[in-house]
């Protein structure tokens, strides 16, 4: 169904970080804002997804923002490289979403929501780092390789998970010995994200705790708060709720601060 | 969300947060209808990987159990839930528990009336007494052994011997169940267990879709035990007599065991035996009997209501079904398929040694039934995707490839109905040595289709 050389040949036509968006990255972790900001407002796309991004209600602007300086001083500098980060992973996304019932806005609208309550947890945590802040981006990038391998197998995946309870990455690993979150982490290696933000979200798959404690705790909260987003309606309707298995014992021992942190 | 659908228990299993803004879009009608019309005649909720619900999530849920019980007749509820769950639930519905609660899956499929593994040891607590006595008769009906424990003392002493007990029961609690009669396998033979006084109701108690499925997948006996029914009326009297007339089209012998007639018109009795109705006074004066068996029919399950042939129509498909088989398998095992060879004529097993093999009927626009015989090693390593590991045990590998072979029969139901062709799949049955299909199949002419998987060789046969 789905082979090794499946995968490699995904991830090969995988594209290397565009230029300006290599340039910009590499001006925000310099610190400079305003120059990342003069030369991000040459990708127009970009321009148009950062005004996409923050005009979302989860953002809370009365007026429009669409000028780049100025969304750039809003999201601060680990903001701005986070959803620049976002963004580059929006580029895998498909035009046409097969097997989730997603669509570009959609998509967006849970980048959003995982990158500013994402912020609040780190909050909460006294964590305050660019890097593992950006490490929530690289969360989707799951979503759309399942999305990029699975789609053209719908039917076999439908008649299989209506006999046994299999999610993606578990029959990933079956057939082919990789998990969705291997496959991330080659994304992460090929667009220079750093080891940090890579050891994070493997290990917020649930099936692979990490032995470095404070990575291992982010990835707990990593764990639950997609299984939060991917409980809300949107995202239950477009059939994500079970595309990964929920660890539930995972994450027990954070969940009442979790409560706390959203507000449950 | 689609229902995952074993020993016919439609089960949902949400993840993460149930509240009352979500929960309708986990599960709707029209999820419950997909299940029921696969004949689940269980449908639950998985808590399992709920890590929270508040009561207006659930209500969503609750509110669509009560619409399909009424429609249905089936059980519905919760399970795979902790203690802390359990209690919750409890406190919510306090006054109104119109569901059941099952602590496990496996403890909701002891009360399925198709749990095919039935004679299970349950040690059994609930400090609800008429709870306790209502599950302790369910167990017993369905053909368990429950052990019943007067005190929570008793109860967690008897817990510690684990191995003494093939399931243990707690923290669960039996809303209405379900009313449909109790089914069990033995053998070739399909018991069913009726009780009480039998009336109208038993046309919808019974299930009918079940019963000829198993015509269909070549079961000659079926047996009535009756030990527990009271009396019976003319209703009752006139479906047991239809459904023997329709047995006796297939050649099969419909039984009942430990009827008492002291409460019943002598004339009924009369009526049943001119339809056909052989009766016993008890079970083991038949299971125990191996003539009587195969008098019976019991030995030889061939289905042979009629002298089928192959005909041009179902022919014409199998490319299709071949496909479709193929393309499972090599899914399942992610090999490459190779055609060797295709014969019409009966089925021709060369090495019969380290095989077991499946079957599938499908009836409706087109009638047919498709078997697969598998080397044991492709079984195992098709199995290993669902199971998750490779495993010798081979009542397990038979189980994973009945549902392997469900996948190929849905394939076959949707490639027909793409061509305008409307069939339902019967139950998978399987064969664990070759000898016990040919008994099936011996005489029947059908297409035999060669496979090579990785050098492994596979066969395909398809016939009426």
């Amino acid at each position: 169904m789905i082979t090794n050389k499946i995968i490699d040949d995904f991830i090969d036509k995988i594209p290397p970080k565009p230029d300006i968006l290599q340039a910009t990255v590499k001006i925000l972790n310099d610190g400079n804002l305003a120059k990342a900001a003069k030369v991000a407002e040459e990708d127009l796309a970009l321009k148009a997804y950062l005004c996409n991004l923050v005009n979302k209600p989860i953002y809370g602007f009365k007026n429009e923002v669409c000028d780049i300086g100025q969304i750039f001083g809003i999201l601060s500098l680990s903001g701005s490289q986070q959803t620049v980060y976002n963004y580059m992973l929006s580029l895998l996304c498909p035009k046409k979403w097969e097997l989730f019932n997603l669509n570009e806005n959609s998509f967006y609208e849970l980048q959003a929501n995982l990158s500013l309550h994402w912020k609040k947890i780190l909050d909460f945590l006294n964590i305050n780092d660019k890097d593992i802040e950006s490490a929530i981006t690289l969360l989707p990038a799951s979503i759309i390789v399942t999305e990029a391998l699975f789609s053209t197998k719908k039917e076999d995946v439908k008649l299989l998970r209506s006999v046994n309870s299999l999610d993606y990455n578990t029959i990933l690993i079956r057939l082919c010995n990789t998990s969705l979150f291997d496959i991330c982490n080659k994304i992460a290696t090929k667009w220079d994200m750093s080891e940090q933000i890579q050891q994070i979200v493997y290990a917020s798959s649930g099936i692979n705790p990490s032995k470095d404690k404070q990575i291992n705790s982010l990835a707990k909260w990593m764990h639950l708060l997609l299984f939060y987003e991917l409980s809300q309606p949107t995202f239950v309707e477009a059939q994500l709720n079970d595309f990964i298995d929920f660890q539930l014992e995972y994450v027990q021992d954070i969940y009442e601060d979790f409560t706390k942190v959203m507000e449950l | 969300m689609r229902a995952i659908l074993k020993d016919a228990i439609g089960l949902f299993a949400p993840q993460g947060f149930l509240d009352g803004n979500n929960s309708a879009f986990f599960l709707n009608d029209e999820d419950i209808k997909i299940a029921t019309d696969l004949n689940a005649d269980m449908i639950l909720v998985s808590l399992k990987k709920v890590i929270f619900f508040n009561k207006n999530g659930l209500d969503v849920f609750v509110k669509l159990f009560l619409e399909v019980k009424k429609k249905k007749n089936i059980t519905v509820g919760f399970c795979d839930y902790d203690n802390k769950k359990f209690t919750t639930i409890l406190k919510f519905y306090s006054d109104e528990m119109n569901f059941s609660l099952f602590k496990s899956y496996s403890i909701a499929s002891l009360f399925s009336s198709s749990f095919k593994n039935k004679n299970k040891n349950v040690l059994l607590y609930s400090d609800d007494k008429s709870q306790k006595t209502a599950m302790a008769i369910e167990l017993h009906d369905f053909g368990h052994n429950p052990i019943v424990c007067q005190t929570l003392e008793e109860f967690k002493e008897k817990s510690l011997n684990n191995g003494a007990y093939d399931d243990i029961i707690n923290d669960t609690f039996i809303g209405q169940v379900g009313q449909k009669i109790a089914t069990r396998v033995s053998g070739n033979a399909v018991i069913y267990s009726v009780s009480l006084f039998l009336d109208t109701e038993i046309s919808n108690a019974f299930n009918i879709v079940y019963h000829n499925n198993s015509l269909n997948v070549g079961f000659r006996l079926f047996i009535f035990d009756a030990c527990k029914v009271i009396s019976m009326n003319i209703h009752a009297l006139n479906f047991f007599s239809k459904l023997s007339s329709s047995a006796a089209e297939y050649s099969a012998t419909i039984c009942f065991t430990g009827l008492d007639f002291t409460k019943i018109p002598v004339s009924f009795k009369e009526t049943m035996e001119d339809s056909g109705i052989l009766f016993y006074e008890k079970m083991d004066d038949i299971l125990l009997n191996k003539e009587l068996l195969k008098e019976l029919g019991a030995s030889c399950a061939a289905n042979i209501k009629s002298k089928r042939v192959l005909n041009k129509d179902i022919v014409s498909k199998l490319p299709s079904f071949v496909e479709a088989t193929v393309a499972t398998i090599e899914m399942m095992t992610n090999s490459k398929a190779k055609k060797e060879a295709i014969q019409i004529n009966k089925i021709e097993i060369r090495e019969k040694d380290n095989k077991i093999a499946s079957s599938i009927g499908f009836y409706g626009d087109v009638d047919g039934m498709i078997i697969l015989v598998f080397p044991t090693k492709i079984a195992k390593k098709a199995c290993e995707l669902l199971i998750g590991e490779s495993t010798d045990d081979a009542e397990l590998i038979l189980d994973t490839l009945a549902e392997l072979v469900n996948i190929v029969g849905g394939k076959i139901k949707s490639l027909l109905g793409d061509h305008g062709s409307r069939v339902n799949i019967t139950l998978p049955r399987t064969y664990n040595n070759i000898d016990d299909l040919l008994e099936v199949i011996e005489d029947k002419k059908g297409v035999q289709v060669d496979l090579i998987f990785d050098d492994d060789k596979f066969l395909f046969f398809l016939t009426k």
